[in-house]
């Protein structure tokens, strides 16, 4: 029964609600997977499995019983340890909360719970969500399940590899400029950061106001969608969280593509790629173009500028929440970290205004310009695979902000624009560590992301690739 | 005309943000902060006066993909 592990959620639900698999026994594998491969992979910072396997039965009776179940019901799944529950510790990956209870739930928890889902536990993150790496000062470094010695991509570390190494079914990450889709591409697994108000941020974290925003990573552009069904839509609770109707994500997974538009950047994106990246990015617009997508190079506006602003922004509000903990626990933050949240103190306000205020006219030429001849934009998610640990200075070196730059180069961009993107694994590097490609779509175009990432799935075998771990 | 340094960083800690960094966390953060500033200048050039009060989520909305295919 082990290969119930290697099912993707979609699947192993189906098991379970036609009782040819128990919540019970799912859940068990999933707990014994947890720990075996705790020492090597460093996925979680809580394992709850005493919790995980109650709720289990609880999900086993109600099937047997003929109760109406959700559309998750028995599935494991585990989260970045930000997202909130009432009376239950959250870590934020950091020593200032690691006792932190806290007082409330997230709805986008609250909101798997009710579908049936089974909480596995909090999983590792960069500390405060601040990092593409995937390292922990304070709870170890996370590591990737394709080659230990490379990082897991972060700052969602343990929702990528811990989905990628057959653990769990689905995580939530959260991403504010690159922290869903960086691990989903680093670790091979599909990564699906929604429109900035699609899915209510109650209960999450605070790194920024305004670009924060979370989404699952999964096996199957499939199991994304169906977790999106479920966390999706307003929230009463979240003020900035969208009135709009939610689609059926999932649903939009069956649909034809033939005769979708898809925009190639001719700047930018592909712009200094590693050779592998170029080549698998070559056979993606050729798959695509035999399912009968329509590819057209399109003209993007500068991203240099949006990149700066981004960073600005972000700077200042990171620093505004944690100005308070700067000052009374300076040294409790790893230097990196500290660093990065630290420097929005020293920009002036107007700097802030300036690139909150300039944020909308950006989207509006953005809008008009990249999806001025087509649905979605085709890109790279990252221009480079997972580096090693060793090549890397996390102690907050010279060379920090230049890594930081090129792992997030395609990713920040999107996040200040609030736009929707979707991470798909598409190939492998020579050395056998994962290359992705990423869907751009305009506001609220989840559905046509879900669509056109799973036609390539469909027409494709690299999701289903496992890690020999 | 003044320079961001590291006595810049450390007088602005000290004066409104009450806590001293030291000497070597306000030069990295000097270095830091240096080119940020110059791209920030560059990108107000594109501020204007007139310019309306911005309502970004609003914009979301008004943007949305119309859905189907064309």
């Amino acid at each position: 029964m082990e290969e119930l592990s290697k099912l993707d959620l979609c699947s192993v639900s189906s098991l379970i609600s036609t009782r040819e698999a128990s919540a019970v026994e799912v859940t068990q594998i999933a707990v014994k997977r947890a720990q075996e491969l705790q020492p090597s992979i460093n996925a979680f910072i809580q394992l709850e499995a005493d919790e995980a396997l109650e709720s289990a039965e609880e999900i086993d009776k109600k099937i047997k019983n003929g109760e109406r179940v959700g559309p998750l019901a028995g599935v494991p799944l585990a989260h970045k340890d930000m997202f909130y529950r009432e009376g239950k510790v959250t870590t934020c990956g950091s020593k200032i909360r690691s006792k932190f209870k806290a007082n409330r739930t997230s709805t986008a928890l609250d909101r798997l719970s009710r579908a049936g889902a089974i909480y596995l536990g909090g999983l590792n993150m960069s500390e405060f969500a601040v990092g593409p790496i995937g390292n922990n000062v304070h709870y170890g470094d996370c590591h990737n399940p394709w080659n230990l010695d490379h990082a897991p991509g972060g700052s969602s570390s343990g929702s990528g590899a811990g989905v990628a190494a057959r653990i769990f079914y689905g995580a939530l990450g959260s991403d504010t400029g690159g922290s869903i889709r960086i691990p989903s591409a680093m670790s091979g697994v599909v990564g699906l950061k929604p429109t900035q108000t699609r899915v209510s941020r109650y209960g999450l974290m605070p790194l920024s106001f305004s670009f924060d925003c979370s989404g699952p990573l999964t096996r199957s552009v499939r199991d994304a969608a169906r977790i999106l069904d479920v966390i999706a839509g307003y929230d009463k609770k979240d003020s900035t969280s969208s009135q709009r109707a939610t689609d059926n994500y999932e649903e939009a997974c069956a649909q034809p593509v033939s005769g979708l538009r898809v925009g190639v950047p001719k700047t930018y994106f592909y712009d200094d790629l590693d050779p592998d990246v170029e080549a698998a990015m070559k056979a993606v617009k050729k798959q695509y173009a035999e399912l009968g997508v329509t590819l057209i190079p399109v003209d993007v506006p500068d991203h240099d500028h949006i990149n700066l602003i981004w960073a600005a922004a972000l700077a200042s509000e990171a620093s505004t929440i944690h100005r308070k903990w700067l000052r009374k626990y300076p040294n409790d933050y790893g230097p990196m970290v500290k660093r990065r949240i630290e420097f929005g103190l020293y920009q002036p306000a107007t700097r802030y205004l300036e690139a909150m205020t300039l944020r909308e006219k950006y989207l509006r030429e953005y809008c008009g310009t990249a999806f001025k001849d087509c649905d979605v934009l085709l890109t790279p998610t990252m221009p480079v695979t997972a580096p090693k640990y060793e090549e890397l200075d996390v102690g907050g070196g010279e060379d920090m902000p230049r890594l930081v730059l090129k792992l997030s180069r395609n990713t920040r961009p999107i996040s200040y624009l609030g736009l929707p993107a979707l991470s798909v694994p598409c190939g492998f590097n020579k050395a056998g560590l994962p290359i992705a490609f990423q869907l751009i779509g305009r506001p609220f175009s989840e559905a046509k992301l879900c669509n056109l990432g799973s036609a390539y799935q469909d027409a494709t075998d690299w999701h289903n690739q496992v890690p020999n771990i | 005309m003044g320079e961001i340094n590291t006595a810049f960083v450390t007088l602005i800690a000290t004066v409104w943000h009450r806590f001293t960094p030291s000497n070597e966390e306000a030069s990295t953060l000097a270095d830091m902060l240096i080119p940020m500033d110059l791209a920030g200048e560059e990108v107000s050039e594109s501020f204007e006066f007139d310019d309306e009060p911005s309502d970004f989520n609003s914009a979301l909305e008004e943007l949305a993909d119309v859905g189907g295919q064309e």
